[in-house]
């Protein structure tokens, strides 16, 4: 009885972790839709990317099921979260901003490249091709700057793998709150975050280029955190204003970092 | 020949009725002439009258009016013309004979044999022309290149003088020949003066004088085969790292077509190798010389072209400009009004960069800014400058997406000043608040600007923006700061393929006096992308498009490509060209002869840019040998707060001049320069025959132009002076050929004409 008790508790932690949802078998659309037609052409606004990746996992429920209930996770949060980032950034900033659309890119499509901000989420499900490798290098080579968010706990492994996969120079650097990232706007003297939901401690990491601290940051890393949650419900209460209000700053402030950094 | 014919015809030569009056020696009275003039015409009109003959009144007519033009050239011999000319008195009067004896008579351009050989054959003391103006003249033989010199003869003459100075050759030989009776000048020369003296003062007093100058041109006018490289200008002072453009004539004849390297070397060392065309013969053409100033100090920069087979001048292949590279770090202000992508990277495309700082500040929201590589604490800690000493401390500035509603009416005309009186150097960036669209056009700065703002808002409300695909015009694809290639092709051809950018700001025109340097295709285009003007004391420059970091973002740009940071690196050195310090120094030439003087001169204005008149201005000069020397330069008065003094350079070698400025005690700063003396070499330039000089010295003081081919004349044309001592002569002009054969012309017309109508 009591190995029944651990048994059932430990399956109810296992079922508590964000990758239950995706494991339960589905039958998937035979084809994906066309993402790109819910784009916008580009105009120099500064326009919110989200990347677009073949999950390692795929099903229904959990954070995406915009695209016909199917979650791909790279899609948590889409369009709200997005939409109501790019509104926050309008108001309270001097941005250029677009706000009547948002952009889903892959990372092997060439327009990606005209937008030097891009946002990932759940990345602990992402995976690449070699050739979409190569793109994202010279990316973040060239300027770009990717947020990672959404993930936590265990999750972490099949990042790390994944981000030193594509970069196996790369260093990914605990930051601290005297970071310029966390003053490029709000000023965000304490780190103290956790996850929305699970509540473990967030940790913020970073890639510097060449690995140097005094240069700018390629990728921030929101582990155990899920800042787009934040943004997608924040027009309803369902997560407290506090925790929406933090969410918000340090979104606004990665976006002015990577604007000026 | 036609000076032949003419003499021919009327006895003497053309110059003798140039110089002569005509007077009237009849043995008779006039009036007895006139009065057999009328006899005859009355029996001729009488014949005609009586004659039964059938003639019409035109055909009378026409045969009276033949027969009264054979009586008046007849009256017209009666009468005695004759010529009243001054010549001289034979060995009364002296000639002086002024021969060139600097270096550009060594041209050997007279069928293999030099300028001075053929001078010195020409003017031999037993030649036919030194005799016969022995015969008529004392004669006084001079040398001249920089001074004018008594030589024995012009054996005697090396033709070795490193300057030719024709305004000081004319005036001391009208000193030298002042106490003695002068007949005249004759001046043997390529006329290929470097002296730049005025020779309007010289010409006038000869003039004046009645002393007439002879000139004999020696040389040809395009020096066939030659090639020559001369300088059209070179900064004297640019930054590490800069990119350099130095404008070069080529002038160049008998090789037409051909391709030739241009070679730029500092010191031995090869910074640039590129290939041109040789013009066509005699036409000279501009050709830039591009290279990066890499090493700080003073350098010397030699741009080359080889010698190439046959050539009359290997000196003239080569030309030299004297660049002070700087080492230090200027600072440039930009002011953002939005968080964006330009701005990053912009700043990432110059952080390398040793010899720029950008410092930036940033409105992230209404009066939220952020500050980027500021200095302290302090430095624009209450957001944009609102004092003009405050603005001036840096030596560029520009300007993002803001709008013109942001300044004070003190902060826009500050912007303004920054470029007209500071003298930097200003940026305009397009964006949604630049340009017409933020409100710049009714605003100090729109004069400022290289482009013309659109004054009408447009009646559609929805935001201009278009993608412009970019390409360079004729002005940019030799500009220094669109290199972006080793080479103005490759350039040329990486602006070719670079991808399309976008604008916000339909900016059409650019200003007359400003250079467009890149215009972008695209929906009703053409749009400016890139403009440049001076303007008062400083430089503007607009940059009308949004997204200029695309060159180093789209996907077909390689990471490693460096098109994006050479751009900007070196915009922002075009920028940053020029721009003045409060105290700077400059010389008048950046080489001299050892003995010539130099203009060392210096600007001085206050923190503010306000010129002084009052400051204590020193200049220490410091000769090759490091011995130093005071030199107090003192305000010029023609301009605010500009000082001069003269130096004469002894030693040969770099000198280098450190010039500080004081006022009331208070330094207001120190500047150094530099210039070289030694060989200018400034005879195998320009070493063709000026011939339009040398008619103009004949012509303005009464002389003749000669070439060695029709010196016949000159003895006797010199003879023809109303200086010295001279006397009266008549010659006459009653049995000059042309009347005697005009005579027997009319009188032959008249006799086939009477016999025609039976009357002979």
């Amino acid at each position: 009885m009591r190995q029944l008790v651990l048994a059932v508790a430990l399956l109810g932690v296992i079922g508590a972790t964000p990758a239950v949802a995706q494991r339960r078998p589905v039958r998937l659309p035979d084809k994906e839709p066309d993402f790109k037609a819910f784009n916008v052409p580009y105009n120099g606004l500064l326009t919110f990317v989200r990347l677009r990746y073949t999950p390692s996992r795929i099903g229904f429920g959990g954070g995406g099921g915009f695209f016909g209930g199917v979650n791909y996770n790279w899609d948590h949060d889409y369009p709200r979260a997005d939409q109501h980032l790019m509104t926050i950034l309008k108001e309270l900033t001097s941005i250029g901003v677009r706000v009547d659309g948002t952009n889903i890119l892959g990372a092997d499509d060439p327009e990606l490249f005209r937008y030097p901000v891009a946002y990932m989420a759940e990345p602990s499900y992402w995976t690449f091709t070699e050739r979409e490798a190569k793109h994202l290098r010279n990316y973040l080579a060239k300027g770009g700057f990717i947020i990672f968010d959404d993930f936590a706990d265990r999750q972490w492994w099949e990042f790390e793998a994944a981000i030193h996969k594509l970069l196996p120079d790369g260093r990914l650097v605990q930051l601290d709150a005297t970071h310029p990232i966390f003053h490029s706007f709000f000023a965000i003297d304490t780190l103290d975050f956790r996850h929305p939901y699970w509540g473990q401690e967030s940790v913020f990491f970073g890639m510097f280029e060449d690995n140097d601290p005094a240069k700018r940051l390629l990728v921030i890393v929101n582990f155990n955190n899920d800042i787009g949650e934040s943004w997608e419900w924040s027009g309803t209460g369902f997560i407290p204003i506090d925790l929406t209000n933090r969410a918000f700053k340090l979104g606004v402030n990665y976006f002015v970092y990577a604007l000026t950094h | 020949m036609a000076e032949r014919l003419f003499e021919l015809l009327f006895k003497y030569r053309p110059v003798v009725f140039a110089r002569g009056d005509l007077v009237f020696a009849s043995p008779w009275p006039l009036i007895v002439v006139l009065a057999l003039g009328a006899l005859a015409l009355a029996i001729g009109v009488t014949a005609y009258r009586r004659t039964g003959a059938a003639m019409s009144a035109r055909e009378r007519g026409g045969l009276l009016g033949l027969r009264i033009g054979a009586v008046a050239v007849l009256v017209f011999c009666l009468t005695g013309p004759a010529l009243r000319v001054t010549t001289v008195v034979p060995q009364q009067n002296f000639l002086g004979i002024l021969v060139d004896d600097s270096r550009s008579m060594r041209v050997a351009d007279g069928d293999g044999r030099t300028r001075g050989a053929l001078a010195t054959e020409m003017l031999a003391p037993a030649g036919p022309l030194m005799r016969a103006l022995g015969e008529r003249f004392k004669l006084r033989v001079f040398g001249f290149s920089e001074t004018l010199g008594r030589a024995d003869s012009v054996g005697a003459l090396t033709f070795d003088g490193r300057r030719t100075d024709l305004t000081e050759a004319l005036a001391a030989a009208r000193r030298d020949l002042a106490t003695v009776p002068l007949a005249g000048l004759v001046l043997v020369t390529d006329g290929a003066d470097n002296a730049a003296g005025v020779l309007a003062e010289p010409l006038l007093a000869l003039a004046a004088d009645g002393v007439p100058v002879h000139v004999v041109g020696v040389g040809r006018e395009t020096l066939t085969p030659d090639v020559e490289l001369s300088r059209i200008g070179a900064p004297a002072t640019v930054l590490e790292g800069t990119a350099v453009a130095v404008e070069l004539a080529v002038r160049a004849a008998g090789y037409e077509g051909r391709r030739v390297p241009l070679q730029v070397e500092d010191e031995g060392r090869i910074l640039a190798r590129t290939e041109i065309r040789l013009p066509a013969s005699g036409e000279p053409s501009t050709v830039r010389a591009h290279f990066v100033a890499t090493e700080a100090g003073p350098r010397r920069v030699r741009f080359s072209i080889p010698l190439q087979d046959g050539e009359l001048i290997a000196e003239n292949n080569a030309v030299e400009a004297l660049i002070t590279v700087k080492r230090r770090t200027e600072r440039i202000l930009y002011f953002e009004g939005e968080p964006r992508f330009e701005l990053k990277f912009l700043r990432r495309a110059v952080a390398e960069d040793k010899g720029v700082a950008v410092v930036t500040l940033l409105r992230t929201a209404e009066d939220k800014f952020l500050r980027l590589g500021v200095e302290d604490a302090n430095e624009l800690a209450a957001g944009f400058p609102r004092t003009r000493a405050e603005l001036f401390r840096y030596r560029g500035l520009i300007l993002g997406s803001v709008e013109a509603s942001f300044f004070t009416h003190d902060q826009l005309q500050m912007l303004a000043e920054f470029v007209s009186v500071r003298g930097g150097g200003l940026l305009a960036l397009g964006g949604r608040h630049a340009f017409a669209e933020g409100g710049w056009t009714e605003t100090p700065l729109a004069d400022v600007l290289p482009v013309m703002l659109e004054r009408t808002a447009r009646a559609d409300t929805t935001p201009f923006f278009t993608e412009v695909t970019v390409e360079l015009t004729p002005a940019g694809r030799d500009h220094p700061t669109l290199q972006v290639r080793s080479g103005a092709e490759a350039s040329a051809a990486r602006w070719d393929s670079l991808p399309a950018l976008s604008t916000l700001n339909p900016v059409r025109e650019v200003k007359a006096g400003a250079s467009a340097l890149l215009l972008g295709r695209g929906d009703g285009g053409p749009y400016v992308v890139l403009a440049t003007q001076r303007y008062g004391r400083g430089r503007s420059v607009a940059l009308p498009v949004q997204d200029s970091w695309i060159w180093q973002m789209h996907a077909d740009i390689p990471p490693e490509d460096e098109t994006h940071e050479a751009f900007w690196r070196q915009l922002l050195r075009h920028l940053l060209s020029d721009v003045p310090d409060p105290l700077d120094a400059a010389v008048s030439v950046d080489r001299v002869e050892p003995g010539r003087p130099l203009t060392l001169s210096a600007e001085v204005a206050d923190s503010g840019y306000v010129r002084l008149n009052g400051a204590d201005v020193q200049a220490t000069v410091v000769d090759p040998a490091g011995g130093e020397h005071a030199v107090p330069l003192r305000w010029t008065v023609r301009h605010d707060g500009e000082y001069e003094a003269t130096y004469e350079p002894s030693l040969a070698g770099r000198y280098e001049v450190r010039v500080t400025a004081s006022q009331g005690g208070q330094s207001l700063g120190q500047a150094t320069t530099y210039f070289e003396a030694g060989d200018v070499g400034a005879e195998f330039f320009g070493a063709g025959r000026q011939t339009g000089t040398l008619r103009r010295i004949a012509e303005e003081t009464g002389g003749r132009y000669y070439t060695p081919a029709n010196l016949r004349t000159l003895p006797e044309d010199v003879s023809f002076t109303e200086s010295g001592a001279t006397v009266v002569e008549h010659r006459d002009l009653w049995d000059m050929p042309v009347l005697l054969l005009t005579l027997v012309g009319l009188l032959s017309a008249e006799w086939i004409w009477r016999r025609h109508k039976g009357l002979a």
